[in-house]
């Protein structure tokens, strides 16, 4: 994602609309926070952004409304909704009323940002490559192969799946709930253990037998695949 | 609060007020209808009994003028009919001719208004005529009578009412009163009966106030109450001891989320303290928020999982059913357990098959958390096996491991909010003590349930699901 992409966010609540705008800037995002639900939808009609994220809650109009009227002027841009319910029935309205995704807080910013790029990148309608690359560690998608330098890597099933997930998402943090759900399709908290196993045995496959590591453990968070662990 | 509210300007009669009513309204009928069918069958045994008199007196009358010659002296004709009233007081007849002239008027009343009504042949009760004159009654008729030499008169009969009439007269005003009380005796006592026997109710009510939210221990007593009451009692007895447990659950459940809590918001809250206490290096600023990280982490679950359980509790939670097969989610849970189960020295197997109607991401969740426990507590180099059983109506899911046994105490507390069987042992720190409470509430989200024993070293889990 070269250029810098623009994102809306409504949130009236102060602390966490501030540390959202801060993570997300940080991330490489252009952010422009709104505190209430009119100011909002005036800045998505007015300007242009690549996504919104939408609290649900919000003092003036709710953020079904302000979706819904954002789809009525016939307004695609993705929605992310940000809100404290989980109820079935509250998935089902806002994803009728044409919400893409949906966060429950609270919720872990690594989840947000992952769920972010992957809304993002659905805008961009990549052709999904054959191959994948990180540093030498090249992915045969077709063959379900890996090999890093000239030597093969033997990856069970899953293994090979989990790994595609990390190499798809490089760079990013991933936390081990999304991880689960994602590779596993078991979408609940479940224990951390699980994930914490998988990891070690493919970073035993991949990692160990060489000089440069590429899975590096984000403490608090979850996993991140990439060249050199950042500062 | 639930209330009863009446539309107003209507007010509801009572209960004893209604059976009041209805008692005092058929009572009152139906001696209105008594008292009228023995006034009749009086009056009617009256009349035939004077109809009687007077037939005997008609008879005898009849013969005298038939015997008598046609040529008879008048003074011999008078003293022979006199003969015939004899013996029978107030009773009165007169002769005629039939060109309405007076032949013979024993004393007594004019019998006048007899001579136009219609000449009987026979002597019915029906048929006498009832008059008055002078002040006193009288009932009569006209037979027709024929003399020895064939010709036809008219005889007039007639007798006094006057002692019959007092009589029923009196027996009417006797009557009436008699009814009259008995009536007010009757609605007496069955308003006494209705206020006696609505006590036990009023006794009832008395003893539900006392119950309050510290005192619901109080039980009301079946053999206490009248029989119709008991199942009342018991019920409501019933009801009281489900919101006792309840209660007690939510009391202890309180008490327990304020102890958890406390834990981690006593560590973070001294971490950070002590962090401030004085300047540090960008490498221990960062030590600190990942550690306080890691408590946010522990804290969200631990809310997470008791807003499930207290949403459960409350009936929010509506499993999303759809047909699963058994085998295919147990292999795909093996599939994700596996390098935990291998790196533990565990080995997963499944055997038998079972499909039945189900939230997926519910039971999935439940028998996760039930594999992992498994895993967790598992000595190595042992095998977890889980058993579907298919019935006729119930699936059947057994998840068993080796593991040190649980005693009795442990085994009945297993499925408690927070409760650890084992709290010292290591790798339980990040379990919120909520794991197998939620197992529960899933299962019983399926109205199916959840039994667990230790024997031998062998801990199962026994799950029962209705097949749906």
């Amino acid at each position: 994602m070269g250029e810098m992409m623009r994102i809306l966010l409504v949130e009236d609540e102060k602390k966490i609309g501030d540390y959202l705008q801060k993570g997300l800037e940080e991330a490489g995002f252009r952010v422009q926070l709104c505190r209430n639900g009119l100011d909002g939808y005036h800045r998505a009609i007015t300007e242009s952004f690549e996504l919104l994220i939408l609290d649900v809650m919000l003092p003036d109009i709710d953020g079904w409304q302000l979706l819904q009227q954002l789809r009525e002027a016939k307004h695609t841009t993705p929605v992310l909704f940000l809100t404290a319910r989980d109820s079935l029935e509250d998935k089902v309205k806002g994803l009728e009323l044409g919400a893409d995704d949906y966060l429950v807080k609270p919720f872990a910013f690594a989840e947000l940002l992952a769920r972010v790029r992957s809304l993002l990148r659905r805008g961009l309608r990549q052709v999904l490559p054959d191959e994948l690359q990180v540093d030498d560690l090249l992915l045969d998608i077709p063959r379900r192969r890996a090999s890093r330098g000239n030597s093969r890597i033997h990856l069970t099933g899953r293994e090979f799946t989990l790994l595609e997930f990390l190499v798809r998402h490089r760079g990013e943090v991933l936390p081990r709930s999304l991880i689960a759900s994602q590779v596993w399709d078991m979408n609940f908290d479940s224990d951390t253990n699980v994930i914490d196993v998988a990891i070690r045995r493919l970073r035993a496959k991949i990692d160990d037998p060489f000089p440069t590591k590429l899975i590096h453990t984000v403490r608090g968070m979850g996993y991140r695949l990439d060249i050199e662990e950042p500062c | 609060m639930l209330s009863l509210k009446l539309p107003p300007g209507r007010s509801r009669l009572s209960l004893a007020g209604r059976v009041m009513l209805l008692v005092g309204l058929t009572l009152a009928l139906s001696f209105l209808l008594l008292g009228t069918v023995i006034d009749h069958l009086m009056r009617q045994h009256f009349a035939r009994q004077d109809a009687s008199e007077l037939a005997v007196v008609a008879e005898s009358v009849r013969s005298i003028l038939a015997q008598q010659p046609p040529e008879a002296e008048l003074a011999r004709l008078q003293a022979a009919l006199q003969r015939a009233v004899v013996g029978h007081h107030g009773v009165y007849f007169a002769l005629y001719s039939r060109t309405d002239q007076l032949l013979y008027l024993a004393q007594g009343p004019d019998l006048g208004p007899l001579l136009h009504t219609r000449v009987q042949s026979r002597l019915d009760p029906e048929l006498l005529q009832p008059w008055q004159a002078q002040g006193h009654s009288y009932r009569g008729i006209a037979l027709s009578s024929t003399l020895s030499d064939g010709q036809e008169v008219k005889l007039l009969l007639a007798g006094k009412m006057d002692f019959h009439l007092q009589f029923i007269a009196k027996f009417r005003q006797t009557l009436w009163l008699i009814m009259a009380c008995a009536w007010l005796l009757t609605m007496i006592s069955a308003w006494l009966a209705i206020t006696w026997g609505h006590r036990p109710l009023l006794l009832l009510s008395r003893q539900i106030r006392s119950i309050s939210a510290d005192r619901l221990d109080i039980r009301l007593q079946p053999e206490r109450v009248p029989a119709e009451l008991k199942e009342l009692v018991v019920a409501f007895n019933a009801m009281i001891t489900q919101v006792e447990s309840g209660f007690r659950r939510l009391t202890h459940f309180s008490a327990d989320i304020a102890h958890e809590l406390r834990t981690p918001l006593t560590n973070l809250a001294t971490q950070a303290q002590v962090a401030l206490s004085q300047s540090r290096s960008n490498d221990e600023y960062r030590e600190i928020l990942y550690s306080g990280l890691e408590e946010y982490e522990r804290l969200t679950k631990m809310v997470g999982d008791m807003l499930w359980l207290a949403k459960t509790d409350n009936g929010l939670i509506v499993p999303n059913l759809t047909r699963l097969t058994l085998q295919t989610e147990i292999l795909a849970l093996f599939d994700y357990f596996e390098p935990w189960a291998e790196e533990a020295g565990v080995r997963l197997t499944l055997a038998g098959q079972a499909s039945l109607q189900g939230d997926r991401d519910m039971l999935r969740r439940a028998l996760s958390n039930l594999l992992a426990n498994a895993i967790k507590y598992s000595q190595a180099h042992t095998k977890i096996s889980v058993t579907l059983e298919q019935g006729p109506a119930l699936v059947g899911i057994r998840i068993t491991n080796q593991g040190a046994p649980l005693t009795q105490a442990q085994l009945a507390r297993l499925f408690d909010r927070f409760y650890r069987a084992d709290p010292a042992r290591p790798g339980s720190g990040d379990s919120s003590g909520l794991g197998l409470a939620i197992v529960k509430s899933i299962i019983e989200v399926h109205k199916g349930s959840i039994s667990v024993d230790s024997h031998l070293g062998l801990t199962s889990f026994s799950l029962s699901l209705p097949r749906g």
